[in-house]
């Protein structure tokens, strides 16, 4: 469902992300994990098609982004580094604009729109505009508007941040009822308890290069140790002007 | 005492900060027009871009501090009264509105325009103090407009709404609307000129259509499984229905015209030089040569409509050729991930 080979995308002098190469079959649910600037949101950027790769091939539902952009954005559902989000349409508006360009039919999208603003708890907050909503609101909108058209993959830039934990839940029980139903979830994150619980593949990447690639169940040790292991391992510096610990 | 001072001297920066933007009126092409061309018989002009400023930048300093910093700063009771006071006077309008009082004395002023300018600069202070949501019931009702852009229209209006363009030409088109009611016959040919200086007051706004949409909204847009066309097409909607609004009580016909004149030629700078624009701030559009020449072209237009309605069928087509040729631009650029 989502393939990419030796995908690479420079800045200048800088390489973000540096010859990629992996699949993710349909109805997985990829965790793309890594560091703050690994590359993470560059190579989602690149399979939405919101970025050109400088070099390398990519294919999600069977389409290249650059040579079939607008097809390809009909079937995908994408919740992008900064959402977004228009600050002068409401909640609702968003979806409803959502369900307008995605073709869902009227009464469809009534009901659908209903329903994930009732899952998300959005309903009380449903006439706010964007630009005075909370982030957590925010990124619910975003994660409602990925979902609506009923997209055959996702993309999910750091999809649990500031959420709240019974938010969380339920995003990830939709997200492994999507995966039941045959659609892909290729999801980044920071947060490693949620991406063990629920992802079926685990990819992790360093300074844009993968250095990690398995089936979940194939996870040697706990995924936070091997992360440390593998990508960055947690230095803590005492700071000594906070005080004297206290016995 | 010191804690006050600290924070009013860090407000008194970011007010002047914010009030350096205001330096985008002289990148708008009804700024541009009124001094190459009217220059000193655009005193009224001038006048009607002095108050609508001196309205904007004379808001609550205060505001300029998040409500929860403020609340969460280490302030005694007595601090925040004397916060709360002293905070208009780091304002330069509140000064300038103070000083030219002495202008009055001395009779270089009149009262009733001092009295104006105080007033306008007194509202604006107190209406944006006031505890009131930013976007009220106003700006929801919006009209609804076919699908699948309705909504994406009803959001540009909404942005459009929130420049100080579209209140320039609407002064203009409601004084001439006033002046048509109450005043001495308006000669016919002087509706021509004031419909196109209403055109020219949008026309900057129609070079930045993207402006208000911030890094989230130009994201959003390159996802949305939507053509080049349809996006200028929401846009220029939006622009349109606002342009024919302030044109009704001018010459109809000939500010559609030269509307969709501005559209097409805006296009181009809309497409390739986006330019990041700030709400209740003049629109700057692109270089002056090309704001001239959108000008000029506006003005040829309209009156062209003027003489014969049938020349809007030229204005259209250039307008729809634009929006054509634009929004393949747009689904090269924005498509392939190579945003300007």
């Amino acid at each position: 469902m989502i393939t990419c080979r030796n995908l690479t995308r420079r800045f200048g002098e800088f390489t973000a992300v540096a010859g990629l190469s992996f699949h993710v079959e349909p109805g997985a649910i990829c965790a793309f994990l890594g560091p703050n600037g690994a590359g993470k949101s560059t190579t989602v950027k690149m399979f939405t098609g919101l970025l050109a790769p400088t070099a390398g091939e990519i294919e999600v539902c069977g389409l290249d982004p650059r040579t079939n952009p607008v097809e390809l954005k009909r079937r995908i559902g994408v919740l992008p580094e900064d959402l977004g989000l228009f600050d002068d349409l409401t909640v609702e508006e968003h979806l409803q604009l959502t369900a307008s360009v995605y073709g869902v039919a009227k009464q469809e999208a009534k009901d659908r729109i209903a329903q994930l603003l009732r899952a998300l708890s959005l309903e009380h907050g449903r006439r706010t505009f964007a630009s005075a909503c909370s982030h957590g609101m925010r990124k619910k909108t975003s994660f409602a508007m990925a979902l609506l058209p009923n997209p055959r993959v996702l993309f999910l830039d750091e999809p649990f941040e500031a959420i709240d934990p019974v938010t969380s839940k339920i995003m990830r029980d939709l997200l492994q009822s999507a995966s039941r139903r045959g659609i892909t979830v290729f999801l980044t994150s920071h947060i490693l308890p949620v991406a063990e619980e629920i992802a079926t593949q685990l990819i992790m990447i360093k300074k844009g290069k993968i250095v990690w690639d398995s089936p979940a169940s194939e996870l040697p040790q706990a995924l936070e140790r091997h992360y440390f292991d593998l990508v960055e391992s947690p230095v803590v510096e005492e700071l000594e002007w906070l005080g004297p610990p206290r016995s | 005492m010191a804690r006050t001072a600290a924070i009013l001297r860090a407000l008194g920066r970011a007010l002047r900060r914010d009030q350096k933007s205001i330096a985008a009126v002289v990148g708008n092409n009804f700024f541009i027009v009124t001094v190459l061309v009217l220059q000193e018989a655009g005193a009224f002009l001038y006048l009607i871009l002095g108050l609508i400023l001196l309205f904007t930048l004379s808001t609550d300093p205060l505001r300029k501090i998040p409500v929860s910093r403020l609340g969460l700063w280490p302030l005694e009771r007595r601090e925040r009264w004397m916060l709360r006071a002293a905070s208009p006077w780091v304002n330069p309008m509140t000064w300038l509105i103070g000083g030219s009082a002495v202008w009055v004395a001395r009779g270089k002023v009149t009262l009733g325009l001092w009295g104006l300018c105080a007033g306008l600069v007194a509202a604006s202070f107190v209406l944006s103090a006031l505890p009131l949501g930013p976007r009220g019931t106003l700006w929801r009702r919006m009209p609804r407009f076919p699908e699948p852009l309705n909504h994406l229209i009803r959001k540009n209006l909404r942005e459009m709404l929130s420049t100080l363009d579209f209140y320039v030409a609407l002064l203009l088109s409601l004084a001439t609307l006033a002046y048509r009611v109450w005043g001495p016959r308006l000669p016919q040919e002087a509706l021509m000129p004031l419909t196109l200086l209403v055109m020219v007051a949008l026309s900057s706004y129609a070079q930045c259509l993207f402006g208000l949409d911030g890094e989230s909204g130009l994201e959003r847009y390159r996802l949305l499984p939507v053509r080049g066309w349809q996006v200028l097409l929401a846009k220029d909607a939006a622009f349109l229905v606002l342009a024919i609004l302030v044109a009704l009580p001018l010459a109809p016909l000939a500010g559609f015209g030269a509307a969709l004149v501005a559209l097409a030629v805006g296009h181009h700078a809309t497409v390739n030089h986006q330019r990041e624009q700030i709400r209740w701030r003049f629109s700057a559009g692109a270089p002056v040569v090309e704001g001239l020449v959108q000008c000029a072209l506006i003005a040829t237009a309209g009156s062209s409509v003027g003489h014969s309605p049938w020349m809007i069928a030229p204005c259209a087509a250039a307008w729809a050729g634009s929006m054509w040729w634009y929004g393949r631009q747009w689904d090269v650029t924005a498509h392939n991930g190579d945003m300007p």
